[in-house]
Order: structure tokens, then C-alpha cells, then sequence
């Protein structure tokens, strides 16, 4: 159900010192005029705050206090209340601490526009516009949605971005000789390493990246390491020993062959060779070799103790020549290892010392002669053996520390190899997900803000199509009115469009002029409140029509009083020509005037019980304010004429800006003269005396400063006028529906409201 | 004017596209149910998860 508001009461509020109660009756219509400062706005600041909260005037910082009447008492309560036929009625206090729920879907409806915020909507930027209408349509929550859903997915943009790029970074670090990085190549890469350390090569690169396939082949690697020619040769050295000298041996050696038993062994063979004949064969006396006389037995004896002497001499040389002989080959065995690993590390760059040469004579010769060993030779040789030796290791350590083998290399290859890749696939594994995740959000992302474009879309097209009508009823005849519209603009925006001779004009504000924009704003207003209010059946306009001419004013006026009679409207004015325009078409509205404003007392108001400024001339006659009446005619003199000017289209001349619609009575007249002379010349002369009769009033009796010196003469004088001003206006009434003849159509073909009146005086030439 | 709620909106959304993953459209509501949590980040990890599965 829409409400209605039947009561408002003021207290202590804006510009309201005590209690102001306006009576809108079941919730009629009202217009209320009153000149600047007369305290009309205060009604729609009372009407605002009610239903939305705040008045958007002081809802800037500092401005709040001004809620209440500045004169009041502390202990004077500021309150708004509101009679509705409905349920949203009530009473507001200030300080307000009603709760925001209270007013949230009443700030979804429309039903303020004020003059100093009209083209508000009309300027905001698209986006603007959208925020504005997306709160109006109530789509604030989906948008705010929507908001979130596009920030989660710029996130999951930015992450799989990321992702990529690791991706690529990985991708670089694989890639060798600029070729392309693929799973192929990657394996073939690690296949190769595998196959310099003699392990198998992984299958696959899901097999790779296994933690038990490093442990496993790094366990392979290690037993079936072959080692290098430089290892081999720095193993060689490592080991190198020196022959053990055994100086005793050396000594005892020495000691035998200097010996007088030595003497006896190059002689065993002829011992042997004695002790052979005696044994065999009879000496007798003499000796068998040299002839000399001899005893046989004791012959026999010295053979045997000299072939006891030779063996037992025998026997120890032998015993001493055998570890002698054994030396000789280590010394020589060393001496020739020493001699290949020079030439060895010569050839590897690795420069060892020249081996001191063997001293074989002082041993093998030894040997041979059964002569004595040279021991210092063989002990400085030894000693040079070991110098030799230090040599070489230091060598060898320097050799070893320059730099890791080959397998460890090859193992330090493999291992980093092994972190690329799993690293790698890792980025390769989280920028799928991230993609994955990105696509769906994409798609999700954008259905939704496809359904909130077609579903605004659709409202538009509705609120497009009441506008333009709106829009042609202000502006009839004119090629724009059909040609308004709201069209959504980019993904987050809306705006108002026109065609525009031909041409597509959004925003409009390029060609239409600020009236123009005005009435689009005010079409905007009403097509929305239409579409939208559900709880709210009032509209409430405050000074909307300073941009507009007199006939565009009285057109709001006919279209508010008929367009909209299922509302309940309240519109604030100042100017006098919209009022009456209003109270003439909408004679069943209330109205109310306010007189002017007070500190103490506030707004001081006139109740138009009778219609029309002419009843209130004859009230003001009627309670002896013959000045006040005369003033009142005048002004209804004044505007009747520039309204029948207006209507058809009486050729006045022009003037720039507000003067245009100012104009100078006389003026008026003779544009009244001029139309009927042109269209309606039996009309003319008919009316003509009359005429005469009504341009003597202005300058005696309706002029205010002439009538107020003549005193209670001029009562009857004012009378006089005030009927002539009556008859003249009932020339262009119809006496059934009161409305004007020029009420529908143009002043070719005008008629009344109800038809039975047209334009016959001017069409019967 | 019917003004529907972001949850309604979203559910005839979701209900209107084809091949979303299964439970997809519940947990989705789920999120929004969520008041006290940080909404954009429920709904970036609603999809991580997804894609994750």
C-alpha cells in the first residue's frame, strides 16, 4: 500500500519556533506558495528527515544543530510528526536515535526533488548515476557483491599471473643452448647426467622428481664410480711407501764378507771336490794332487773341517742375501713407481720433482761381488725416496683441494637439476590450479554482471520508455520527446541519451539547454517514483521550476494535476504563476500561502479556501482591505493576460533571460490586441470596450498608491474591477470543467478539459 | 518492484549455468552467509578450492 501524509506537525523544528500543523485532510493534494524566506522548504526538511533520517542539506559536518529552531528553549522538545493512512507514520525527536533499519527501504524510494539538487542526477558521471540508481532499485547488496566478487578474482588474477611467471623463471633456469623447455628435453637433460654417472636414467619425470629416486640413484652412483687418470694418479701418490732399510742386515752382510770364512767359500768347490776323492778312492801316503807325503786320516779330517767351515759360511750368506735381494727389488720397484708417476703427472700438468737415481751398484753389485753394501748410499736415497714423496702429496693435496671431482660435479648437477625440476613442476602444478580457478571465477564473474546488465537493461528500458513520456508532455511538438532514454554505459555506469537530430547524444547536457535538462531530471523523478515506490505514495517537489518559462510551467502544472492525480503531491513554490497555473487546473488541491516569516512566530500562512486569486481579491474586499484586494486583482489581472499571451502565442518582443516572463502589463494588452486582431477580429471588437474599461483600472483603481489615497470611495472601484477582471476570464473558461480553452491541443485547435469548449471566438473568422 | 536479495540473485544466476562443478552453487551460498569474515577472500578461496579438486 502507498501512504499518504493526512498531518504534519512541526515542533520547535528548522524554522518553526512553536507548533505549525499543516491539515493535508485523507492525504490530498497541496501546493504552497510563498515568496523566499517565507518558510515553505521547511516542510519538505520535515518530511525528509522523517522518512530518510537526515536532511541532505545539513548532513554535512557542523550543520545538525540547526535541526532545531535556533530560539528555542533547551527543555523545548524538536519533533517531526506524521499522520499517515498507513502504517509509516509516527514521531521523530531530535536527537534522532532511530535506528538506520527504520528508514532503509524508504531511502529507496523517490519522492523529494528540490529546485538547488534538480539536476543532481542529471550531472552525476555514469558511475555516479549508477550508485545512485542501483540504491534506488535496492540493488546495493548485489552490487556490493558483486564488488567482492571482483576484487576475489583480480586476486586470483594477480596469483595466477604469479604463477606464470615462476613458471617461466623455471623454464629459463632449464633451458641450455636457447632450446625450448619441454618435459622431453628436461628428462633427456637428466637422462644425460644419470648416464655420466653410470646410474639408470628415470623413466619419466613424475619417476624423477621421486625423493627415493635421488636417494637411490646417488646410492648407485657411488658404487659405480670409476675413478679419473688425475684421481687415480693422486690415489697413486697418496700411497706411495718407502722401502724398509734394515741397517742390521746391511751391517751383518757387510761383516760376513769382510770375514776370513768369506775367504773360504770361493774354495768350497775344492773342498767339496777333496772330500769327494777321499771317499772315494785310497790316498794311501802320498798326496794325490801334489805328491807330498801325508797322513790319509788327518788329510781326511781337515777336508771335512774346511767343508764344515765353507758350508756353515755358506749357510749365513745365504741367510743375509736373500732379505738383501729383496731390498734391492723394493728399491727398485720404487724407484721405477716414482719414475712412471712423474712422467704421469707430467703429463697431466702436474709438475713433480725428478726422481734421484737408483744407486744400484751399491747394493745389486754387492751382492753379486759378495763385496760390502754402501749403506750411506742406500740410506741417502731413501731419504730422498721420502723428500720425493712429501713432494708429491703436497702436490697431490693442492691438486685435490683446487677443485671437486668430476662425479661430485656431475652429483651437484644432478641434485640441482633435481631441485629445478621439482620446483618446476611444483609452479607448473599451481599455475594449472591458478588458471583452473580463474577460468571458473572469470566465467562466474561474468554471467553475473551480464544478468545484472540485462536486469537493469530491462528496468531501464521501462523507466526510458515513462520518461520520454514525462518528457513529451512538458515539451510537446518538440522532435526530442520521444528520443529520451537511460541506457546502461560501460560495466558499472547508466546515462541519460537523446536523439538529437539525428545524432545519438549521451550525456544529453552538450545540447539541450538547462530548462531542457531540468525537465528531464524532473520526467526522471516522477517515471521513478512511479516504477519504484512501493510504500510512498507522496511526491514532494520544493521550488523545481526556476528554470522553466511560463508555458513550461503551466504544462508541469497541467501534468502534475492530471498525469498524477492517483499521488498525493505537495509542491512548494514561489512563483506566483505556477500557483495560480496549479490552482486553476487543480482546483480540488489544497493550498496555502505563506505571507511571510517571522523569529518569533515563524511562518505566518493565507488558507485559499476559494480557488483562484480572484476569491481571494474579493475576500480581502470583503474584510475591508481595499488595498490588499486592489494588489490581488492586479496580479490576477496581470497574470490572466500573460497566461492568454502565453496560450496563443501573442507575438511579444523578446527579452533575454527572467525578463521574458516579467512583463510590463501594458504590454500584455497589446499583445492580447494584437492575437485577436490577427485570428479573431469579431472577438476583438467585442471585447475591446471591456479592454478599455480593464487599462483605465490599472492606472486608477489598481494602482495601489492612487487607491490608497482616496479612501472608502475606492471599495466600489475595486468591485467594478475585480467583475470586469471575471468577465474577461470567462471569455477563455469553459463554465463546465473551468479549465481553459487552450487546456488540450495547440491555439489552432484548442478546447477545454471536458471538450465542450474550444477556441470559437478566435476560429470563427 | 520486487527487489531481490544478492543471495536470490546469485542462486538464479548459478542455477542458469551449465557445468559448474558439483555443490559448487551451495558452498557459493554458503559464503555469503558468512557475515564475519572477509567476503572477497571467502570467495577467492571458495575457487581455489575448486579448482584445486
Amino acid at each position: 500500500m502507498s501512504e499518504k501524509v493526512q498531518r504534519l506537525v512541526m515542533r520547535a523544528f528548522r524554522g518553526i519556533p512553536g507548533e505549525m500543523i499543516v491539515d493535508l485532510g485523507k492525504g490530498e493534494s497541496i501546493v504552497v506558495y510563498g515568496d523566499n524566506g517565507t518558510g515553505k522548504s521547511t516542510f519538505a526538511d520535515a518530511l525528509e528527515w522523517y522518512f530518510t533520517g537526515e536532511i541532505e542539506l545539513l548532513s554535512h559536518e557542523g550543520r545538525q544543530h540547526a535541526m532545531r529552531h535556533v530560539g528555542v528553549d533547551d527543555d523545548e522538545v524538536t519533533s517531526v510528526e506524521v499522520v499517515t493512512n498507513g502504517a509509516l507514520g509516527g514521531k521523530a525527536l531530535f536527537p534522532d536515535e532511530r535506528e538506520p533499519e527504520t528508514f532503509q527501504a524508504m531511502r529507496r524510494e523517490t519522492f523529494l526533488l528540490r529546485g538547488r539538487t534538480l539536476a543532481d542526477f542529471v550531472n552525476k558521471t555514469k558511475t555516479e548515476k549508477w550508485k545512485a540508481l542501483v540504491e534506488i532499485l535496492g540493488l546495493d547488496a548485489i552490487e556490493s557483491l558483486r564488488e567482492d566478487f571482483q576484487r576475489a578474482r583480480n586476486e586470483l588474477r594477480k596469483e595466477s599471473k604469479a604463477a606464470e611467471e615462476l613458471v617461466k623463471q623455471y623454464r629459463r633456469a632449464l633451458a641450455s643452448d636457447g632450446q625450448v623447455v619441454t618435459h622431453e628435453t628436461v628428462l633427456s637433460n637428466l637422462q644425460q647426467i644419470c648416464e655420466m654417472l653410470g646410474v639408470d636414467p628415470p623413466r619419466s619425470l613424475n619417476q624423477a622428481v621421486d625423493p627415493s629416486w635421488l636417494t637411490a640413484a646417488v646410492g648407485a652412483s657411488a658404487v659405480s664410480a670409476k675413478p679419473t687418470n688425475q684421481e687415480s694418479l693422486l690415489g697413486e701418490i697418496g700411497a706411495l711407501t718407502t722401502p724398509t732399510l734394515d741397517s742390521h742386515l746391511l751391517e751383518s752382510w757387510n761383516a760376513l764378507v769382510s770375514s776370513e770364512r768369506a775367504a773360504l767359500l770361493p774354495r768350497a768347490a775344492v773342498v767339496r771336490e777333496a772330500k769327494r776323492l777321499v771317499e772315494t778312492r785310497t790316498i794311501g801316503a802320498r798326496c794325490p794332487v801334489c805328491g807330498q807325503s801325508v797322513n790319509e786320516k788327518e788329510l781326511a779330517r781337515r777336508i771335512e773341517r774346511a767343508l764344515v767351515e765353507v758350508m756353515e759360511a755358506s749357510r749365513e750368506l745365504e741367510y743375509l742375501r736373500d732379505p738383501l735381494v729383496q731390498l734391492t727389488h723394493d728399491l727398485r720397484a720404487a724407484h721405477d713407481k716414482r719414475l712412471s708417476l712423474h712422467k704421469s703427472g707430467h703429463a697431466m700438468g702436474l709438475n713433480l720433482a725428478p726422481v734421484t737415481p737408483l744407486p744400484a751398484a751399491a747394493l745389486q753389485g754387492a751382492i753379486d761381488s759378495l763385496g760390502s753394501v754402501n749403506i750411506e748410499a742406500i740410506t741417502g736415497y731413501l731419504a730422498d725416496l721420502r723428500k720425493w714423496d712429501a713432494a708429491a702429496n703436497e702436490l697431490a693435496r693442492e691438486a685435490s683441494s683446487s677443485g671437486p671431482s668430476t662425479r661430485d660435479t656431475q652429483l651437484v648437477m644432478l641434485a640441482a637439476l633435481y631441485e629445478q625440476i621439482k620446483g618446476w613442476r611444483r609452479a607448473e602444478d599451481k599455475a594449472a590450479r591458478a588458471l583452473r580457478a580463474v577460468t571458473l571465477a572469470d566465467r562466474v564473474f561474468d554471467a553475473y554482471q551480464a544478468k545484472q546488465k540485462a536486469d537493469l537493461t530491462e528496468i531501464l528500458k521501462r523507466i526510458s520508455g515513462r520518461v520520454a513520456q514525462i518528457y513529451a508532455a512538458l515539451h510537446p511538438g518538440e522532435d526530442l520527446a520521444e528520443a529520451v532514454s537511460i541506457e546502461p554505459w560501460t560495466a558499472k555506469g547508466v546515462e541519460l541519451a537523446v536523439e538529437f537530430y539525428g545524432s545519438h547524444q549521451r550525456p544529453p547536457h552538450g545540447v539541450l539547454s538547462e530548462s531542457h535538462l531540468n525537465s528531464l531530471a524532473i520526467s526522471l523523478f516522477l517515471a521513478m517514483a512511479e516504477e519504484f515506490n512501493a510504500q510512498l505514495g507522496f511526491l514532494l517537489l520544493d521550488d523545481v521550476i526556476n528554470s522553466f518559462d511560463v508555458e513550461h510551467r503551466g504544462r508541469l502544472a497541467e501534468l502534475l494535476a492530471e498525469g498524477f492525480s492517483d499521488w498525493q503531491l505537495i509542491v512548494l513554490t514561489h512563483d506566483q504563476q505556477f500557483f495560480e497555473h496549479l490552482t486553476r487546473r487543480a482546483p480540488s488541491w489544497r493550498k496555502l500561502e505563506l505571507t511571510s516569516w517571522s523569529y518569533a512566530s515563524g511562518p505566518r500562512t493565507t488558507q485559499y479556501e476559494t480557488s483562484g486569486i480572484l476569491a481571494a481579491a474579493r475576500e480581502r474586499l470583503g474584510s475591508g482591505d481595499v488595498q490588499g484586494a486592489a494588489t490581488k486583482a492586479r496580479r490576477a489581472l496581470e497574470e490572466q493576460l500573460q497566461e492568454v499571451c502565453e496560450a496563443l502565442w501573442a507575438p511579444l518582443p523578446f527579452r533575454r533571460g527572467q525578463a521574458n516572463d516579467k512583463r510590463e502589463i501594458g504590454e500584455l494588452f497589446k499583445g492580447v490586441r494584437r492575437t485577436l486582431k490577427e485570428r479573431a477580429k469579431t472577438l476583438l471588437e467585442s471585447v475591446e470596450p471591456l479592454l478599455k474599461h480593464l487599462e483605465a483600472d490599472v492606472g486608477a483603481t489598481l494602482n495601489v498608491e492612487v487607491h490608497g489615497s482616496r479612501g472608502r470611495s475606492g471599495a466600489r472601484e475595486v468591485e467594478a474591477a475585480l467583475n470586469r477582471i471575471e468577465a474577461l476570464d470567462g471569455m477563455w473558461s469553459c463554465p463546465e470543467c473551468r479549465t481553459r480553452v487552450w487546456h488540450r491541443g495547440n491555439p489552432d485547435a484548442a478546447r477545454c478539459k471536458c471538450g465542450q469548449s474550444s477556441f470559437p471566438p478566435v476560429r470563427v473568422n | 518492484m520486487h527487489r531481490p536479495s544478492a543471495q536470490e540473485f546469485l542462486l538464479a544466476l548459478l542455477e542458469s549455468l551449465e557445468d559448474l562443478p558439483p555443490d559448487f552453487a551451495r558452498r557459493f551460498a554458503e559464503v555469503l552467509k558468512g557475515e564475519d569474515v572477509d567476503r572477497s577472500q571467502a570467495i577467492r578461496r571458495l575457487f581455489e578450492d575448486f579448482a584445486g579438486e
